[in-house]
């Protein structure tokens, strides 16, 4: 098709040319062209089948209100082509059809229409009942638009863009970026918001003479829409979203969106969150679908989406297009396209007077008959249209009128969506015809068209006011220039009269009041009669506004209509109501990019490089075994981490723990704060001890372990589980939050390393690095030390047997971890030092019992149950201790699992996993921990069982469907390994080793 | 997380950035008044769940870790003086 050349409006660039592949054909476009306008110069009328009926529909609006042209893009469903930038290459397909767009086979669907009244499904296929499970899984078939392949890759990248604002400002026409210059020019930072690739609204795509209130400045519209465009962009408190779409908007001020990315950006379409202290709407208008038979039919458009056809891309939509119009703008659309070379047979407006006279004039000097008080009353034609019959209003008269097009509204509805979403009421308004927003909530403002201003200055003015009203919220003083712009305003004409007639005398049976959901007049109609009166109920029998567009075509016409129907003085039906996305991003785009943040400790390259093996645990990065490279005859992997555990027990090991939680608590009330949260009596630790304690929440059920120790008057340090190195000041403060305690918390976690030393050799190798007495009467079990390493290296030495062996952990600041690190591995080579593992430190603290909480511990386990109720110090009420009231309540109560350790009957049967149940006739239990101990030669583990099973020598059942071995289970694939409940610990109960 | 709350350190602030800390409830009752099990159940788990204004505790975690009390309005969600 060949395009309008040098128009003014054009958005497109002819020399620059893309093409993208449909019904398996290429097909040729411009640079700017959208989907649906390419497909449209390229003579594709039909784009889609309608979900019930399977009716052709075609192109209808520019903004994609309706399913009408949502099509498969690049395996994507349901993509907006009105809306969409076309891009060289892009795969189109058409959707809900069998076959294809232009020959459906489902077609046949149309005629079946007076078989699917409104609700039919709630009603038939009910009896006999069984036959309802059947016929449902062919209407789910046949229902919903798009398909998706569950492999389906998304491909793109997505963002997401949290910016604020003192004011936000959505829309960007002439009285949205009036109303943020406004604003701007006070100082405050703006955000501008336009769905459009660009700015300038319903100026953008019209020639008509614009003329300022002074006089001075005379220009076509479009050309003042790019005067305030350039203010806008160049205006540095400005920040402008194009292409970017409101979803929702949330109390507080806080207004999501989604942008579509251009080719240019490096994003596909991303998320937009704003915050601000004042909204201002100014999203104008959208045309009124006027109803008639078969207003869907590809042919019938919007007046406004022929005339941005023609001046944006160039395209004239047909050869004869009749118009049946309610507003002043489908006016000025006929007079236009018949300028640009379109032949108009007719303007038809249900208006009978009202009309701007200098458009009647304009009319008559190009001889286009204009008919008052008449509508469209029918469309007819095949696929595409052929005629159409035009009526009075009362239907006495009608006339056929040969034509491909017909743009037709009944009139306008302002875009209320934002100031729904943000809590304004919607009243019917008399003089407009419009439903406007009531009851506004605070800092929240409306401009514009959408108010019912049509005189460009009007509507500039109305923008600013809202403008200045906007800075008032954020305190600014515009009391003078509010006061200037309300007498301009008073000065211009206010509102038009606008049209609120719906249909003429119609059978409604091929009247769509919503295209997305197939639904006519006569199913509202039927609705009605079965008592569904309020259009919110209307909608839901009928599923009109269900679809896709959300309400986009049936929005204020079906309350109109309602109230036509209703014949009451007292009836004042309302637009359903309006909920987020207004419109609908990508899955993709709430999922943002995925910042996938860990943490690596500072000798994390050490072990990689000792062939660790590094994997996720929470935040951190850690060693999970370093197995793989130390059996050089067996090249087969251990996952068992059996060489760590050996010469951990016979030689020395050390273990990087600098991610358990360290902490300095200090100030003259930090003792009350321990003793508040940590349920041992925490003033017995006297200066250079330490103290093994816990902490409850107030259910009594154990969050946390650790160590805390004394290093000064009001000064200790405290170590807490990695997990929770995250929670635990906040956990302090909130427990303290009531009281003027004067001590301090500081997170250390990151700024201190820990090596874990462990092993019989362990103070051997120690004694060589530093010059401290470190012999066992100078730094005996469960002692705190502070000595230099070399000299130079501080560090604060703890003596513990979390793994059962003697055992120092060293820490030091993060800075000096590489060379200590280092230290330490020189130091220990002659007594055969190797790095341990996560693997082999679980296996070896199981041994010895030691918990880890959250393997040995879920959310309803308390600190009795895991035996540590002993931790508990009853006698200090005073100290408010968190848990301790629940831990008196909960100390003989019955029915709670119990933390125990068993012994495999037959070692053979192999390892139960972790979590596996243990069961009887019912479930009754699940192993926590099991490992084959390669210390005692047996398979131990710990459970958490029933505390019936609790006792010694009790045979526990394990469920197991490993299919390895233990005894099968009659008629099944799955096994029981069966267990003994024995003592913990299993290795060295007497704590010999630990204390060497 | 739509409401924005004011931290008394930092200022206003994202809703993202706070930690809920639940209804203002007064200080924890003396334990001996908890060690009935009906009056603790009340002072831990039961809430007034108010449809309006109450005062609640939040904690600014991702800013300075302070926790401190606003009124939120619970039917807008949004902070009021």
């Amino acid at each position: 098709m060949n395009r309008l050349k040098n128009l003014p409006t054009l958005q497109i660039d002819p020399e620059k040319k893309i093409s993208l592949r449909y019904k398996g054909k290429s097909y040729e476009g411009v640079q700017g062209d959208t989907i649906a306008t390419l497909l449209y110069a390229n003579g594709i009328r039909v784009f889609a089948r309608s979900l019930k009926y399977h009716r052709p529909r075609g192109l209808y609006s520019l903004d994609g209100e309706c399913s009408n042209t949502l099509m498969e893009v690049d395996g994507i469903p349901n993509v907006r082509c009105e809306n969409t930038p076309a891009r060289e290459g892009m795969n189109v397909k058409a959707q809900n059809v069998l076959g294809s767009a232009d020959r459906d086979f489902m077609a046949f669907m149309d005629k079946m229409s007076r078989a699917m009244p409104a609700g039919f499904y709630y009603k038939i296929f009910h009896k006999p009942a069984s036959v309802w499970p059947l016929v449902i899984k062919r209407i789910r078939k046949a229902a919903g638009l798009g398909k998706m392949s569950p492999d389906f890759d998304m491909p793109g990248a997505y963002d997401e863009i949290y910016p604020r604002a003192d004011v936000c400002v959505v829309g960007g026409g002439p009285a949205g970026m009036c109303a943020a210059l406004a604003a701007a020019e006070q100082g405050l930072r703006v955000i501008l918001l336009e769905a459009r690739p660009r700015l300038g609204g319903s100026y953008d795509y019209r020639c008509t003479q614009y003329h300022s209130v002074s006089g001075d400045r005379n220009m076509p519209l479009c050309q003042r829409a790019r005067e305030l465009a350039e203010q806008v962009e160049a205006h540095p408190c400005i920040r402008v979203f194009a292409h970017t779409f409101l979803t929702g908007v949330y109390g507080g001020h806080v207004l999501t969106a989604f942008q579509q990315g251009g080719e240019a950006d490096h994003f596909t379409q991303r998320y937009v969150e704003i915050r601000t202290e004042s909204m201002v709407a100014a999203t104008g208008c959208t045309e009124r679908p006027l109803l008639f038979e078969n207003n869907e039919k590809p042919g019938v458009m919007q007046p406004g989406c022929a005339h941005r056809l023609a001046r944006t891309w160039g395209l004239l939509p047909g050869k004869t297009a009749v118009f049946s119009i309610g507003h002043d703008a489908g006016i000025e659309a006929a007079i236009d396209l018949s300028d640009l070379g379109m032949e108009i047979p007719c303007v038809a407006d249900v208006r009978e007077d009202g009309q701007d006279p200098l458009l009647l004039a304009e009319l008559e000097k190009r001889q286009i008959p204009f008919y008052r008080g008449w509508a469209a009353l029918c469309a007819e034609g095949g696929k595409n249209l052929k005629k159409v019959c035009l009526s009075t209003l009362n239907g006495k008269h009608q006339k056929n009128f040969a034509c491909d097009i017909l743009a037709a509204a009944a009139g306008l509805s302002p875009l209320t969506g934002p100031l729904t979403l943000a809590g304004a009421g919607l009243k019917y308004d008399s003089h407009s015809g419009f439903f406007l927003p009531e009851d506004m909530p605070e800092n929240i403002h409306a401009a514009g068209h959408l108010l019912g201003y049509e005189y460009p200055p009007a509507i500039e003015s109305s923008g600013t006011l809202a403008g200045l009203w906007a800075a008032a919220d954020c305190g600014v003083s515009v009391q003078n220039a509010v006061r200037e712009i309300s007498e301009e305003m008073a000065a211009l004409p206010g509102p038009l009269r606008g049209s609120k007639f719906v249909c003429g005398p119609v059978s409604g049976k091929k009247t769509f009041i919503c295209f997305d959901e197939d639904c006519t007049l006569k199913n509202t109609d039927q609705a009605m009669a079965e008592g569904f009166d309020v259009p919110e109920l209307i909608k839901r029998f009928t599923s009109a506004g269900t679809g896709p567009g959300q309400g986009g075509i049936p929005g204020h016409n079906l309350p109109l209509y309602v109230a036509l129907s209703q014949a009451s003085p007292d009836s004042s039906p309302r637009p359903t109501t309006t909920r987020s996305p207004l419109t609908p991003p990508y899955l993709a785009t709430y999922a943002g990019s995925s910042h996938d943040m860990s943490k690596r400790t500072p000798v994390h390259d050490f072990q990689a490089a000792s062939g660790g093996r590094m994997e996720r645990v929470g935040v951190w990065n850690r060693a999970r075994r370093f197995s793989q490279n130390q059996s050089p005859k067996n090249k087969s992997d251990d996952a068992t981490a059996r060489r760590e555990i050996e010469n951990v027990r016979n030689n020395v090991g050390m273990l990087d723990a600098s991610t358990l939680g360290k902490f300095r608590i200090f100030g003259q009330d930090a003792l009350k704060a321990l003793q508040r949260v940590y349920v041992s009596d925490m003033s017995r630790v006297s200066e250079g001890r330490m103290k093994y304690s816990a902490m409850c929440n107030e259910d009594g059920c154990v969050i946390d372990d650790g160590v805390v120790t004394k290093c000064g008057e009001n000064d200790y340090y405290l170590t807490t589980s990695t997990g929770r190195a995250g929670m635990t000041a906040e956990w302090f403060r909130f427990h303290s939050r009531y009281e003027k305690w004067d001590y301090h918390i500081v997170n250390l976690t990151d700024a201190y390393g820990v090596i874990n030393l462990a092993g019989p050799s362990a103070r051997r190798v120690l004694e060589k690095i530093t010059d401290a007495d470190v012999s066992h009467g100078a730094f005996p079990f469960s002692a705190y030390r502070e000595f230099s390493v070399q000299n130079v290296i501080p560090v604060r030495a703890m003596r513990l047997g979390f793994v059962g062996e003697l055992s120092y952990e060293f820490h030091v600041p993060s800075s000096f971890m590489p060379s200590l690190w280092q230290i330490l591995e020189e130091a220990g080579k002659e007594f055969g030092i190797q790095n341990f593992g996560l693997e082999a430190q679980s296996t070896m603290r199981m041994e010895k019992g030691h918990v880890i909480l959250g393997s040995e511990s879920e959310q309803r386990t308390t600190l009795h149950d895991i035996g540590l109720g002993f931790l508990w110090h009853r006698g200090k009420p005073e100290a408010k201790t968190v848990g301790a009231s629940a831990l008196a309540h909960t100390e003989k109560q019955k029915g709670r699992l119990k933390l125990v350790g068993f012994k495999t009957e037959n070692p053979a049967d192999g390892v139960p996993k972790d979590g596996a149940p243990i069961a009887d006739d019912r479930i009754r239990g699940y192993v926590c921990t099991c490992r084959y101990s390669y210390s005692l030669k047996v398979t131990i583990g710990m459970a958490l069982v029933e505390d019936e099973l609790a006792a010694e020598n009790t045979r526990l059942g394990i469920y197991t469907n490993d299919g390895f071995a233990g005894e099968a289970m009659p008629d099944s694939g799955e096994y029981m390994k069966y267990a003994r409940v024995v003592p913990m610990p299993f290795y060295d109960p007497e704590g010999k080793r630990m204390k060497m | 997380m739509s409401v924005s709350i004011t931290c008394p350190v930092c200022g206003k602030r994202k809703g993202y950035e706070f930690r809920f800390g639940g209804e203002d409830k007064g200080a924890k009752p003396e334990e001996s008044v908890l060690a009935d099990p009906a009056a603790w159940c009340d002072y831990v788990h039961m809430n007034e769940c108010r449809a309006g204004v109450q005062k609640e505790w939040w904690c600014h975690k991702d800013g300075c870790g302070t926790w401190f009390c606003i009124k939120r309005d619970t039917v807008k969600n949004i902070e009021v003086k």
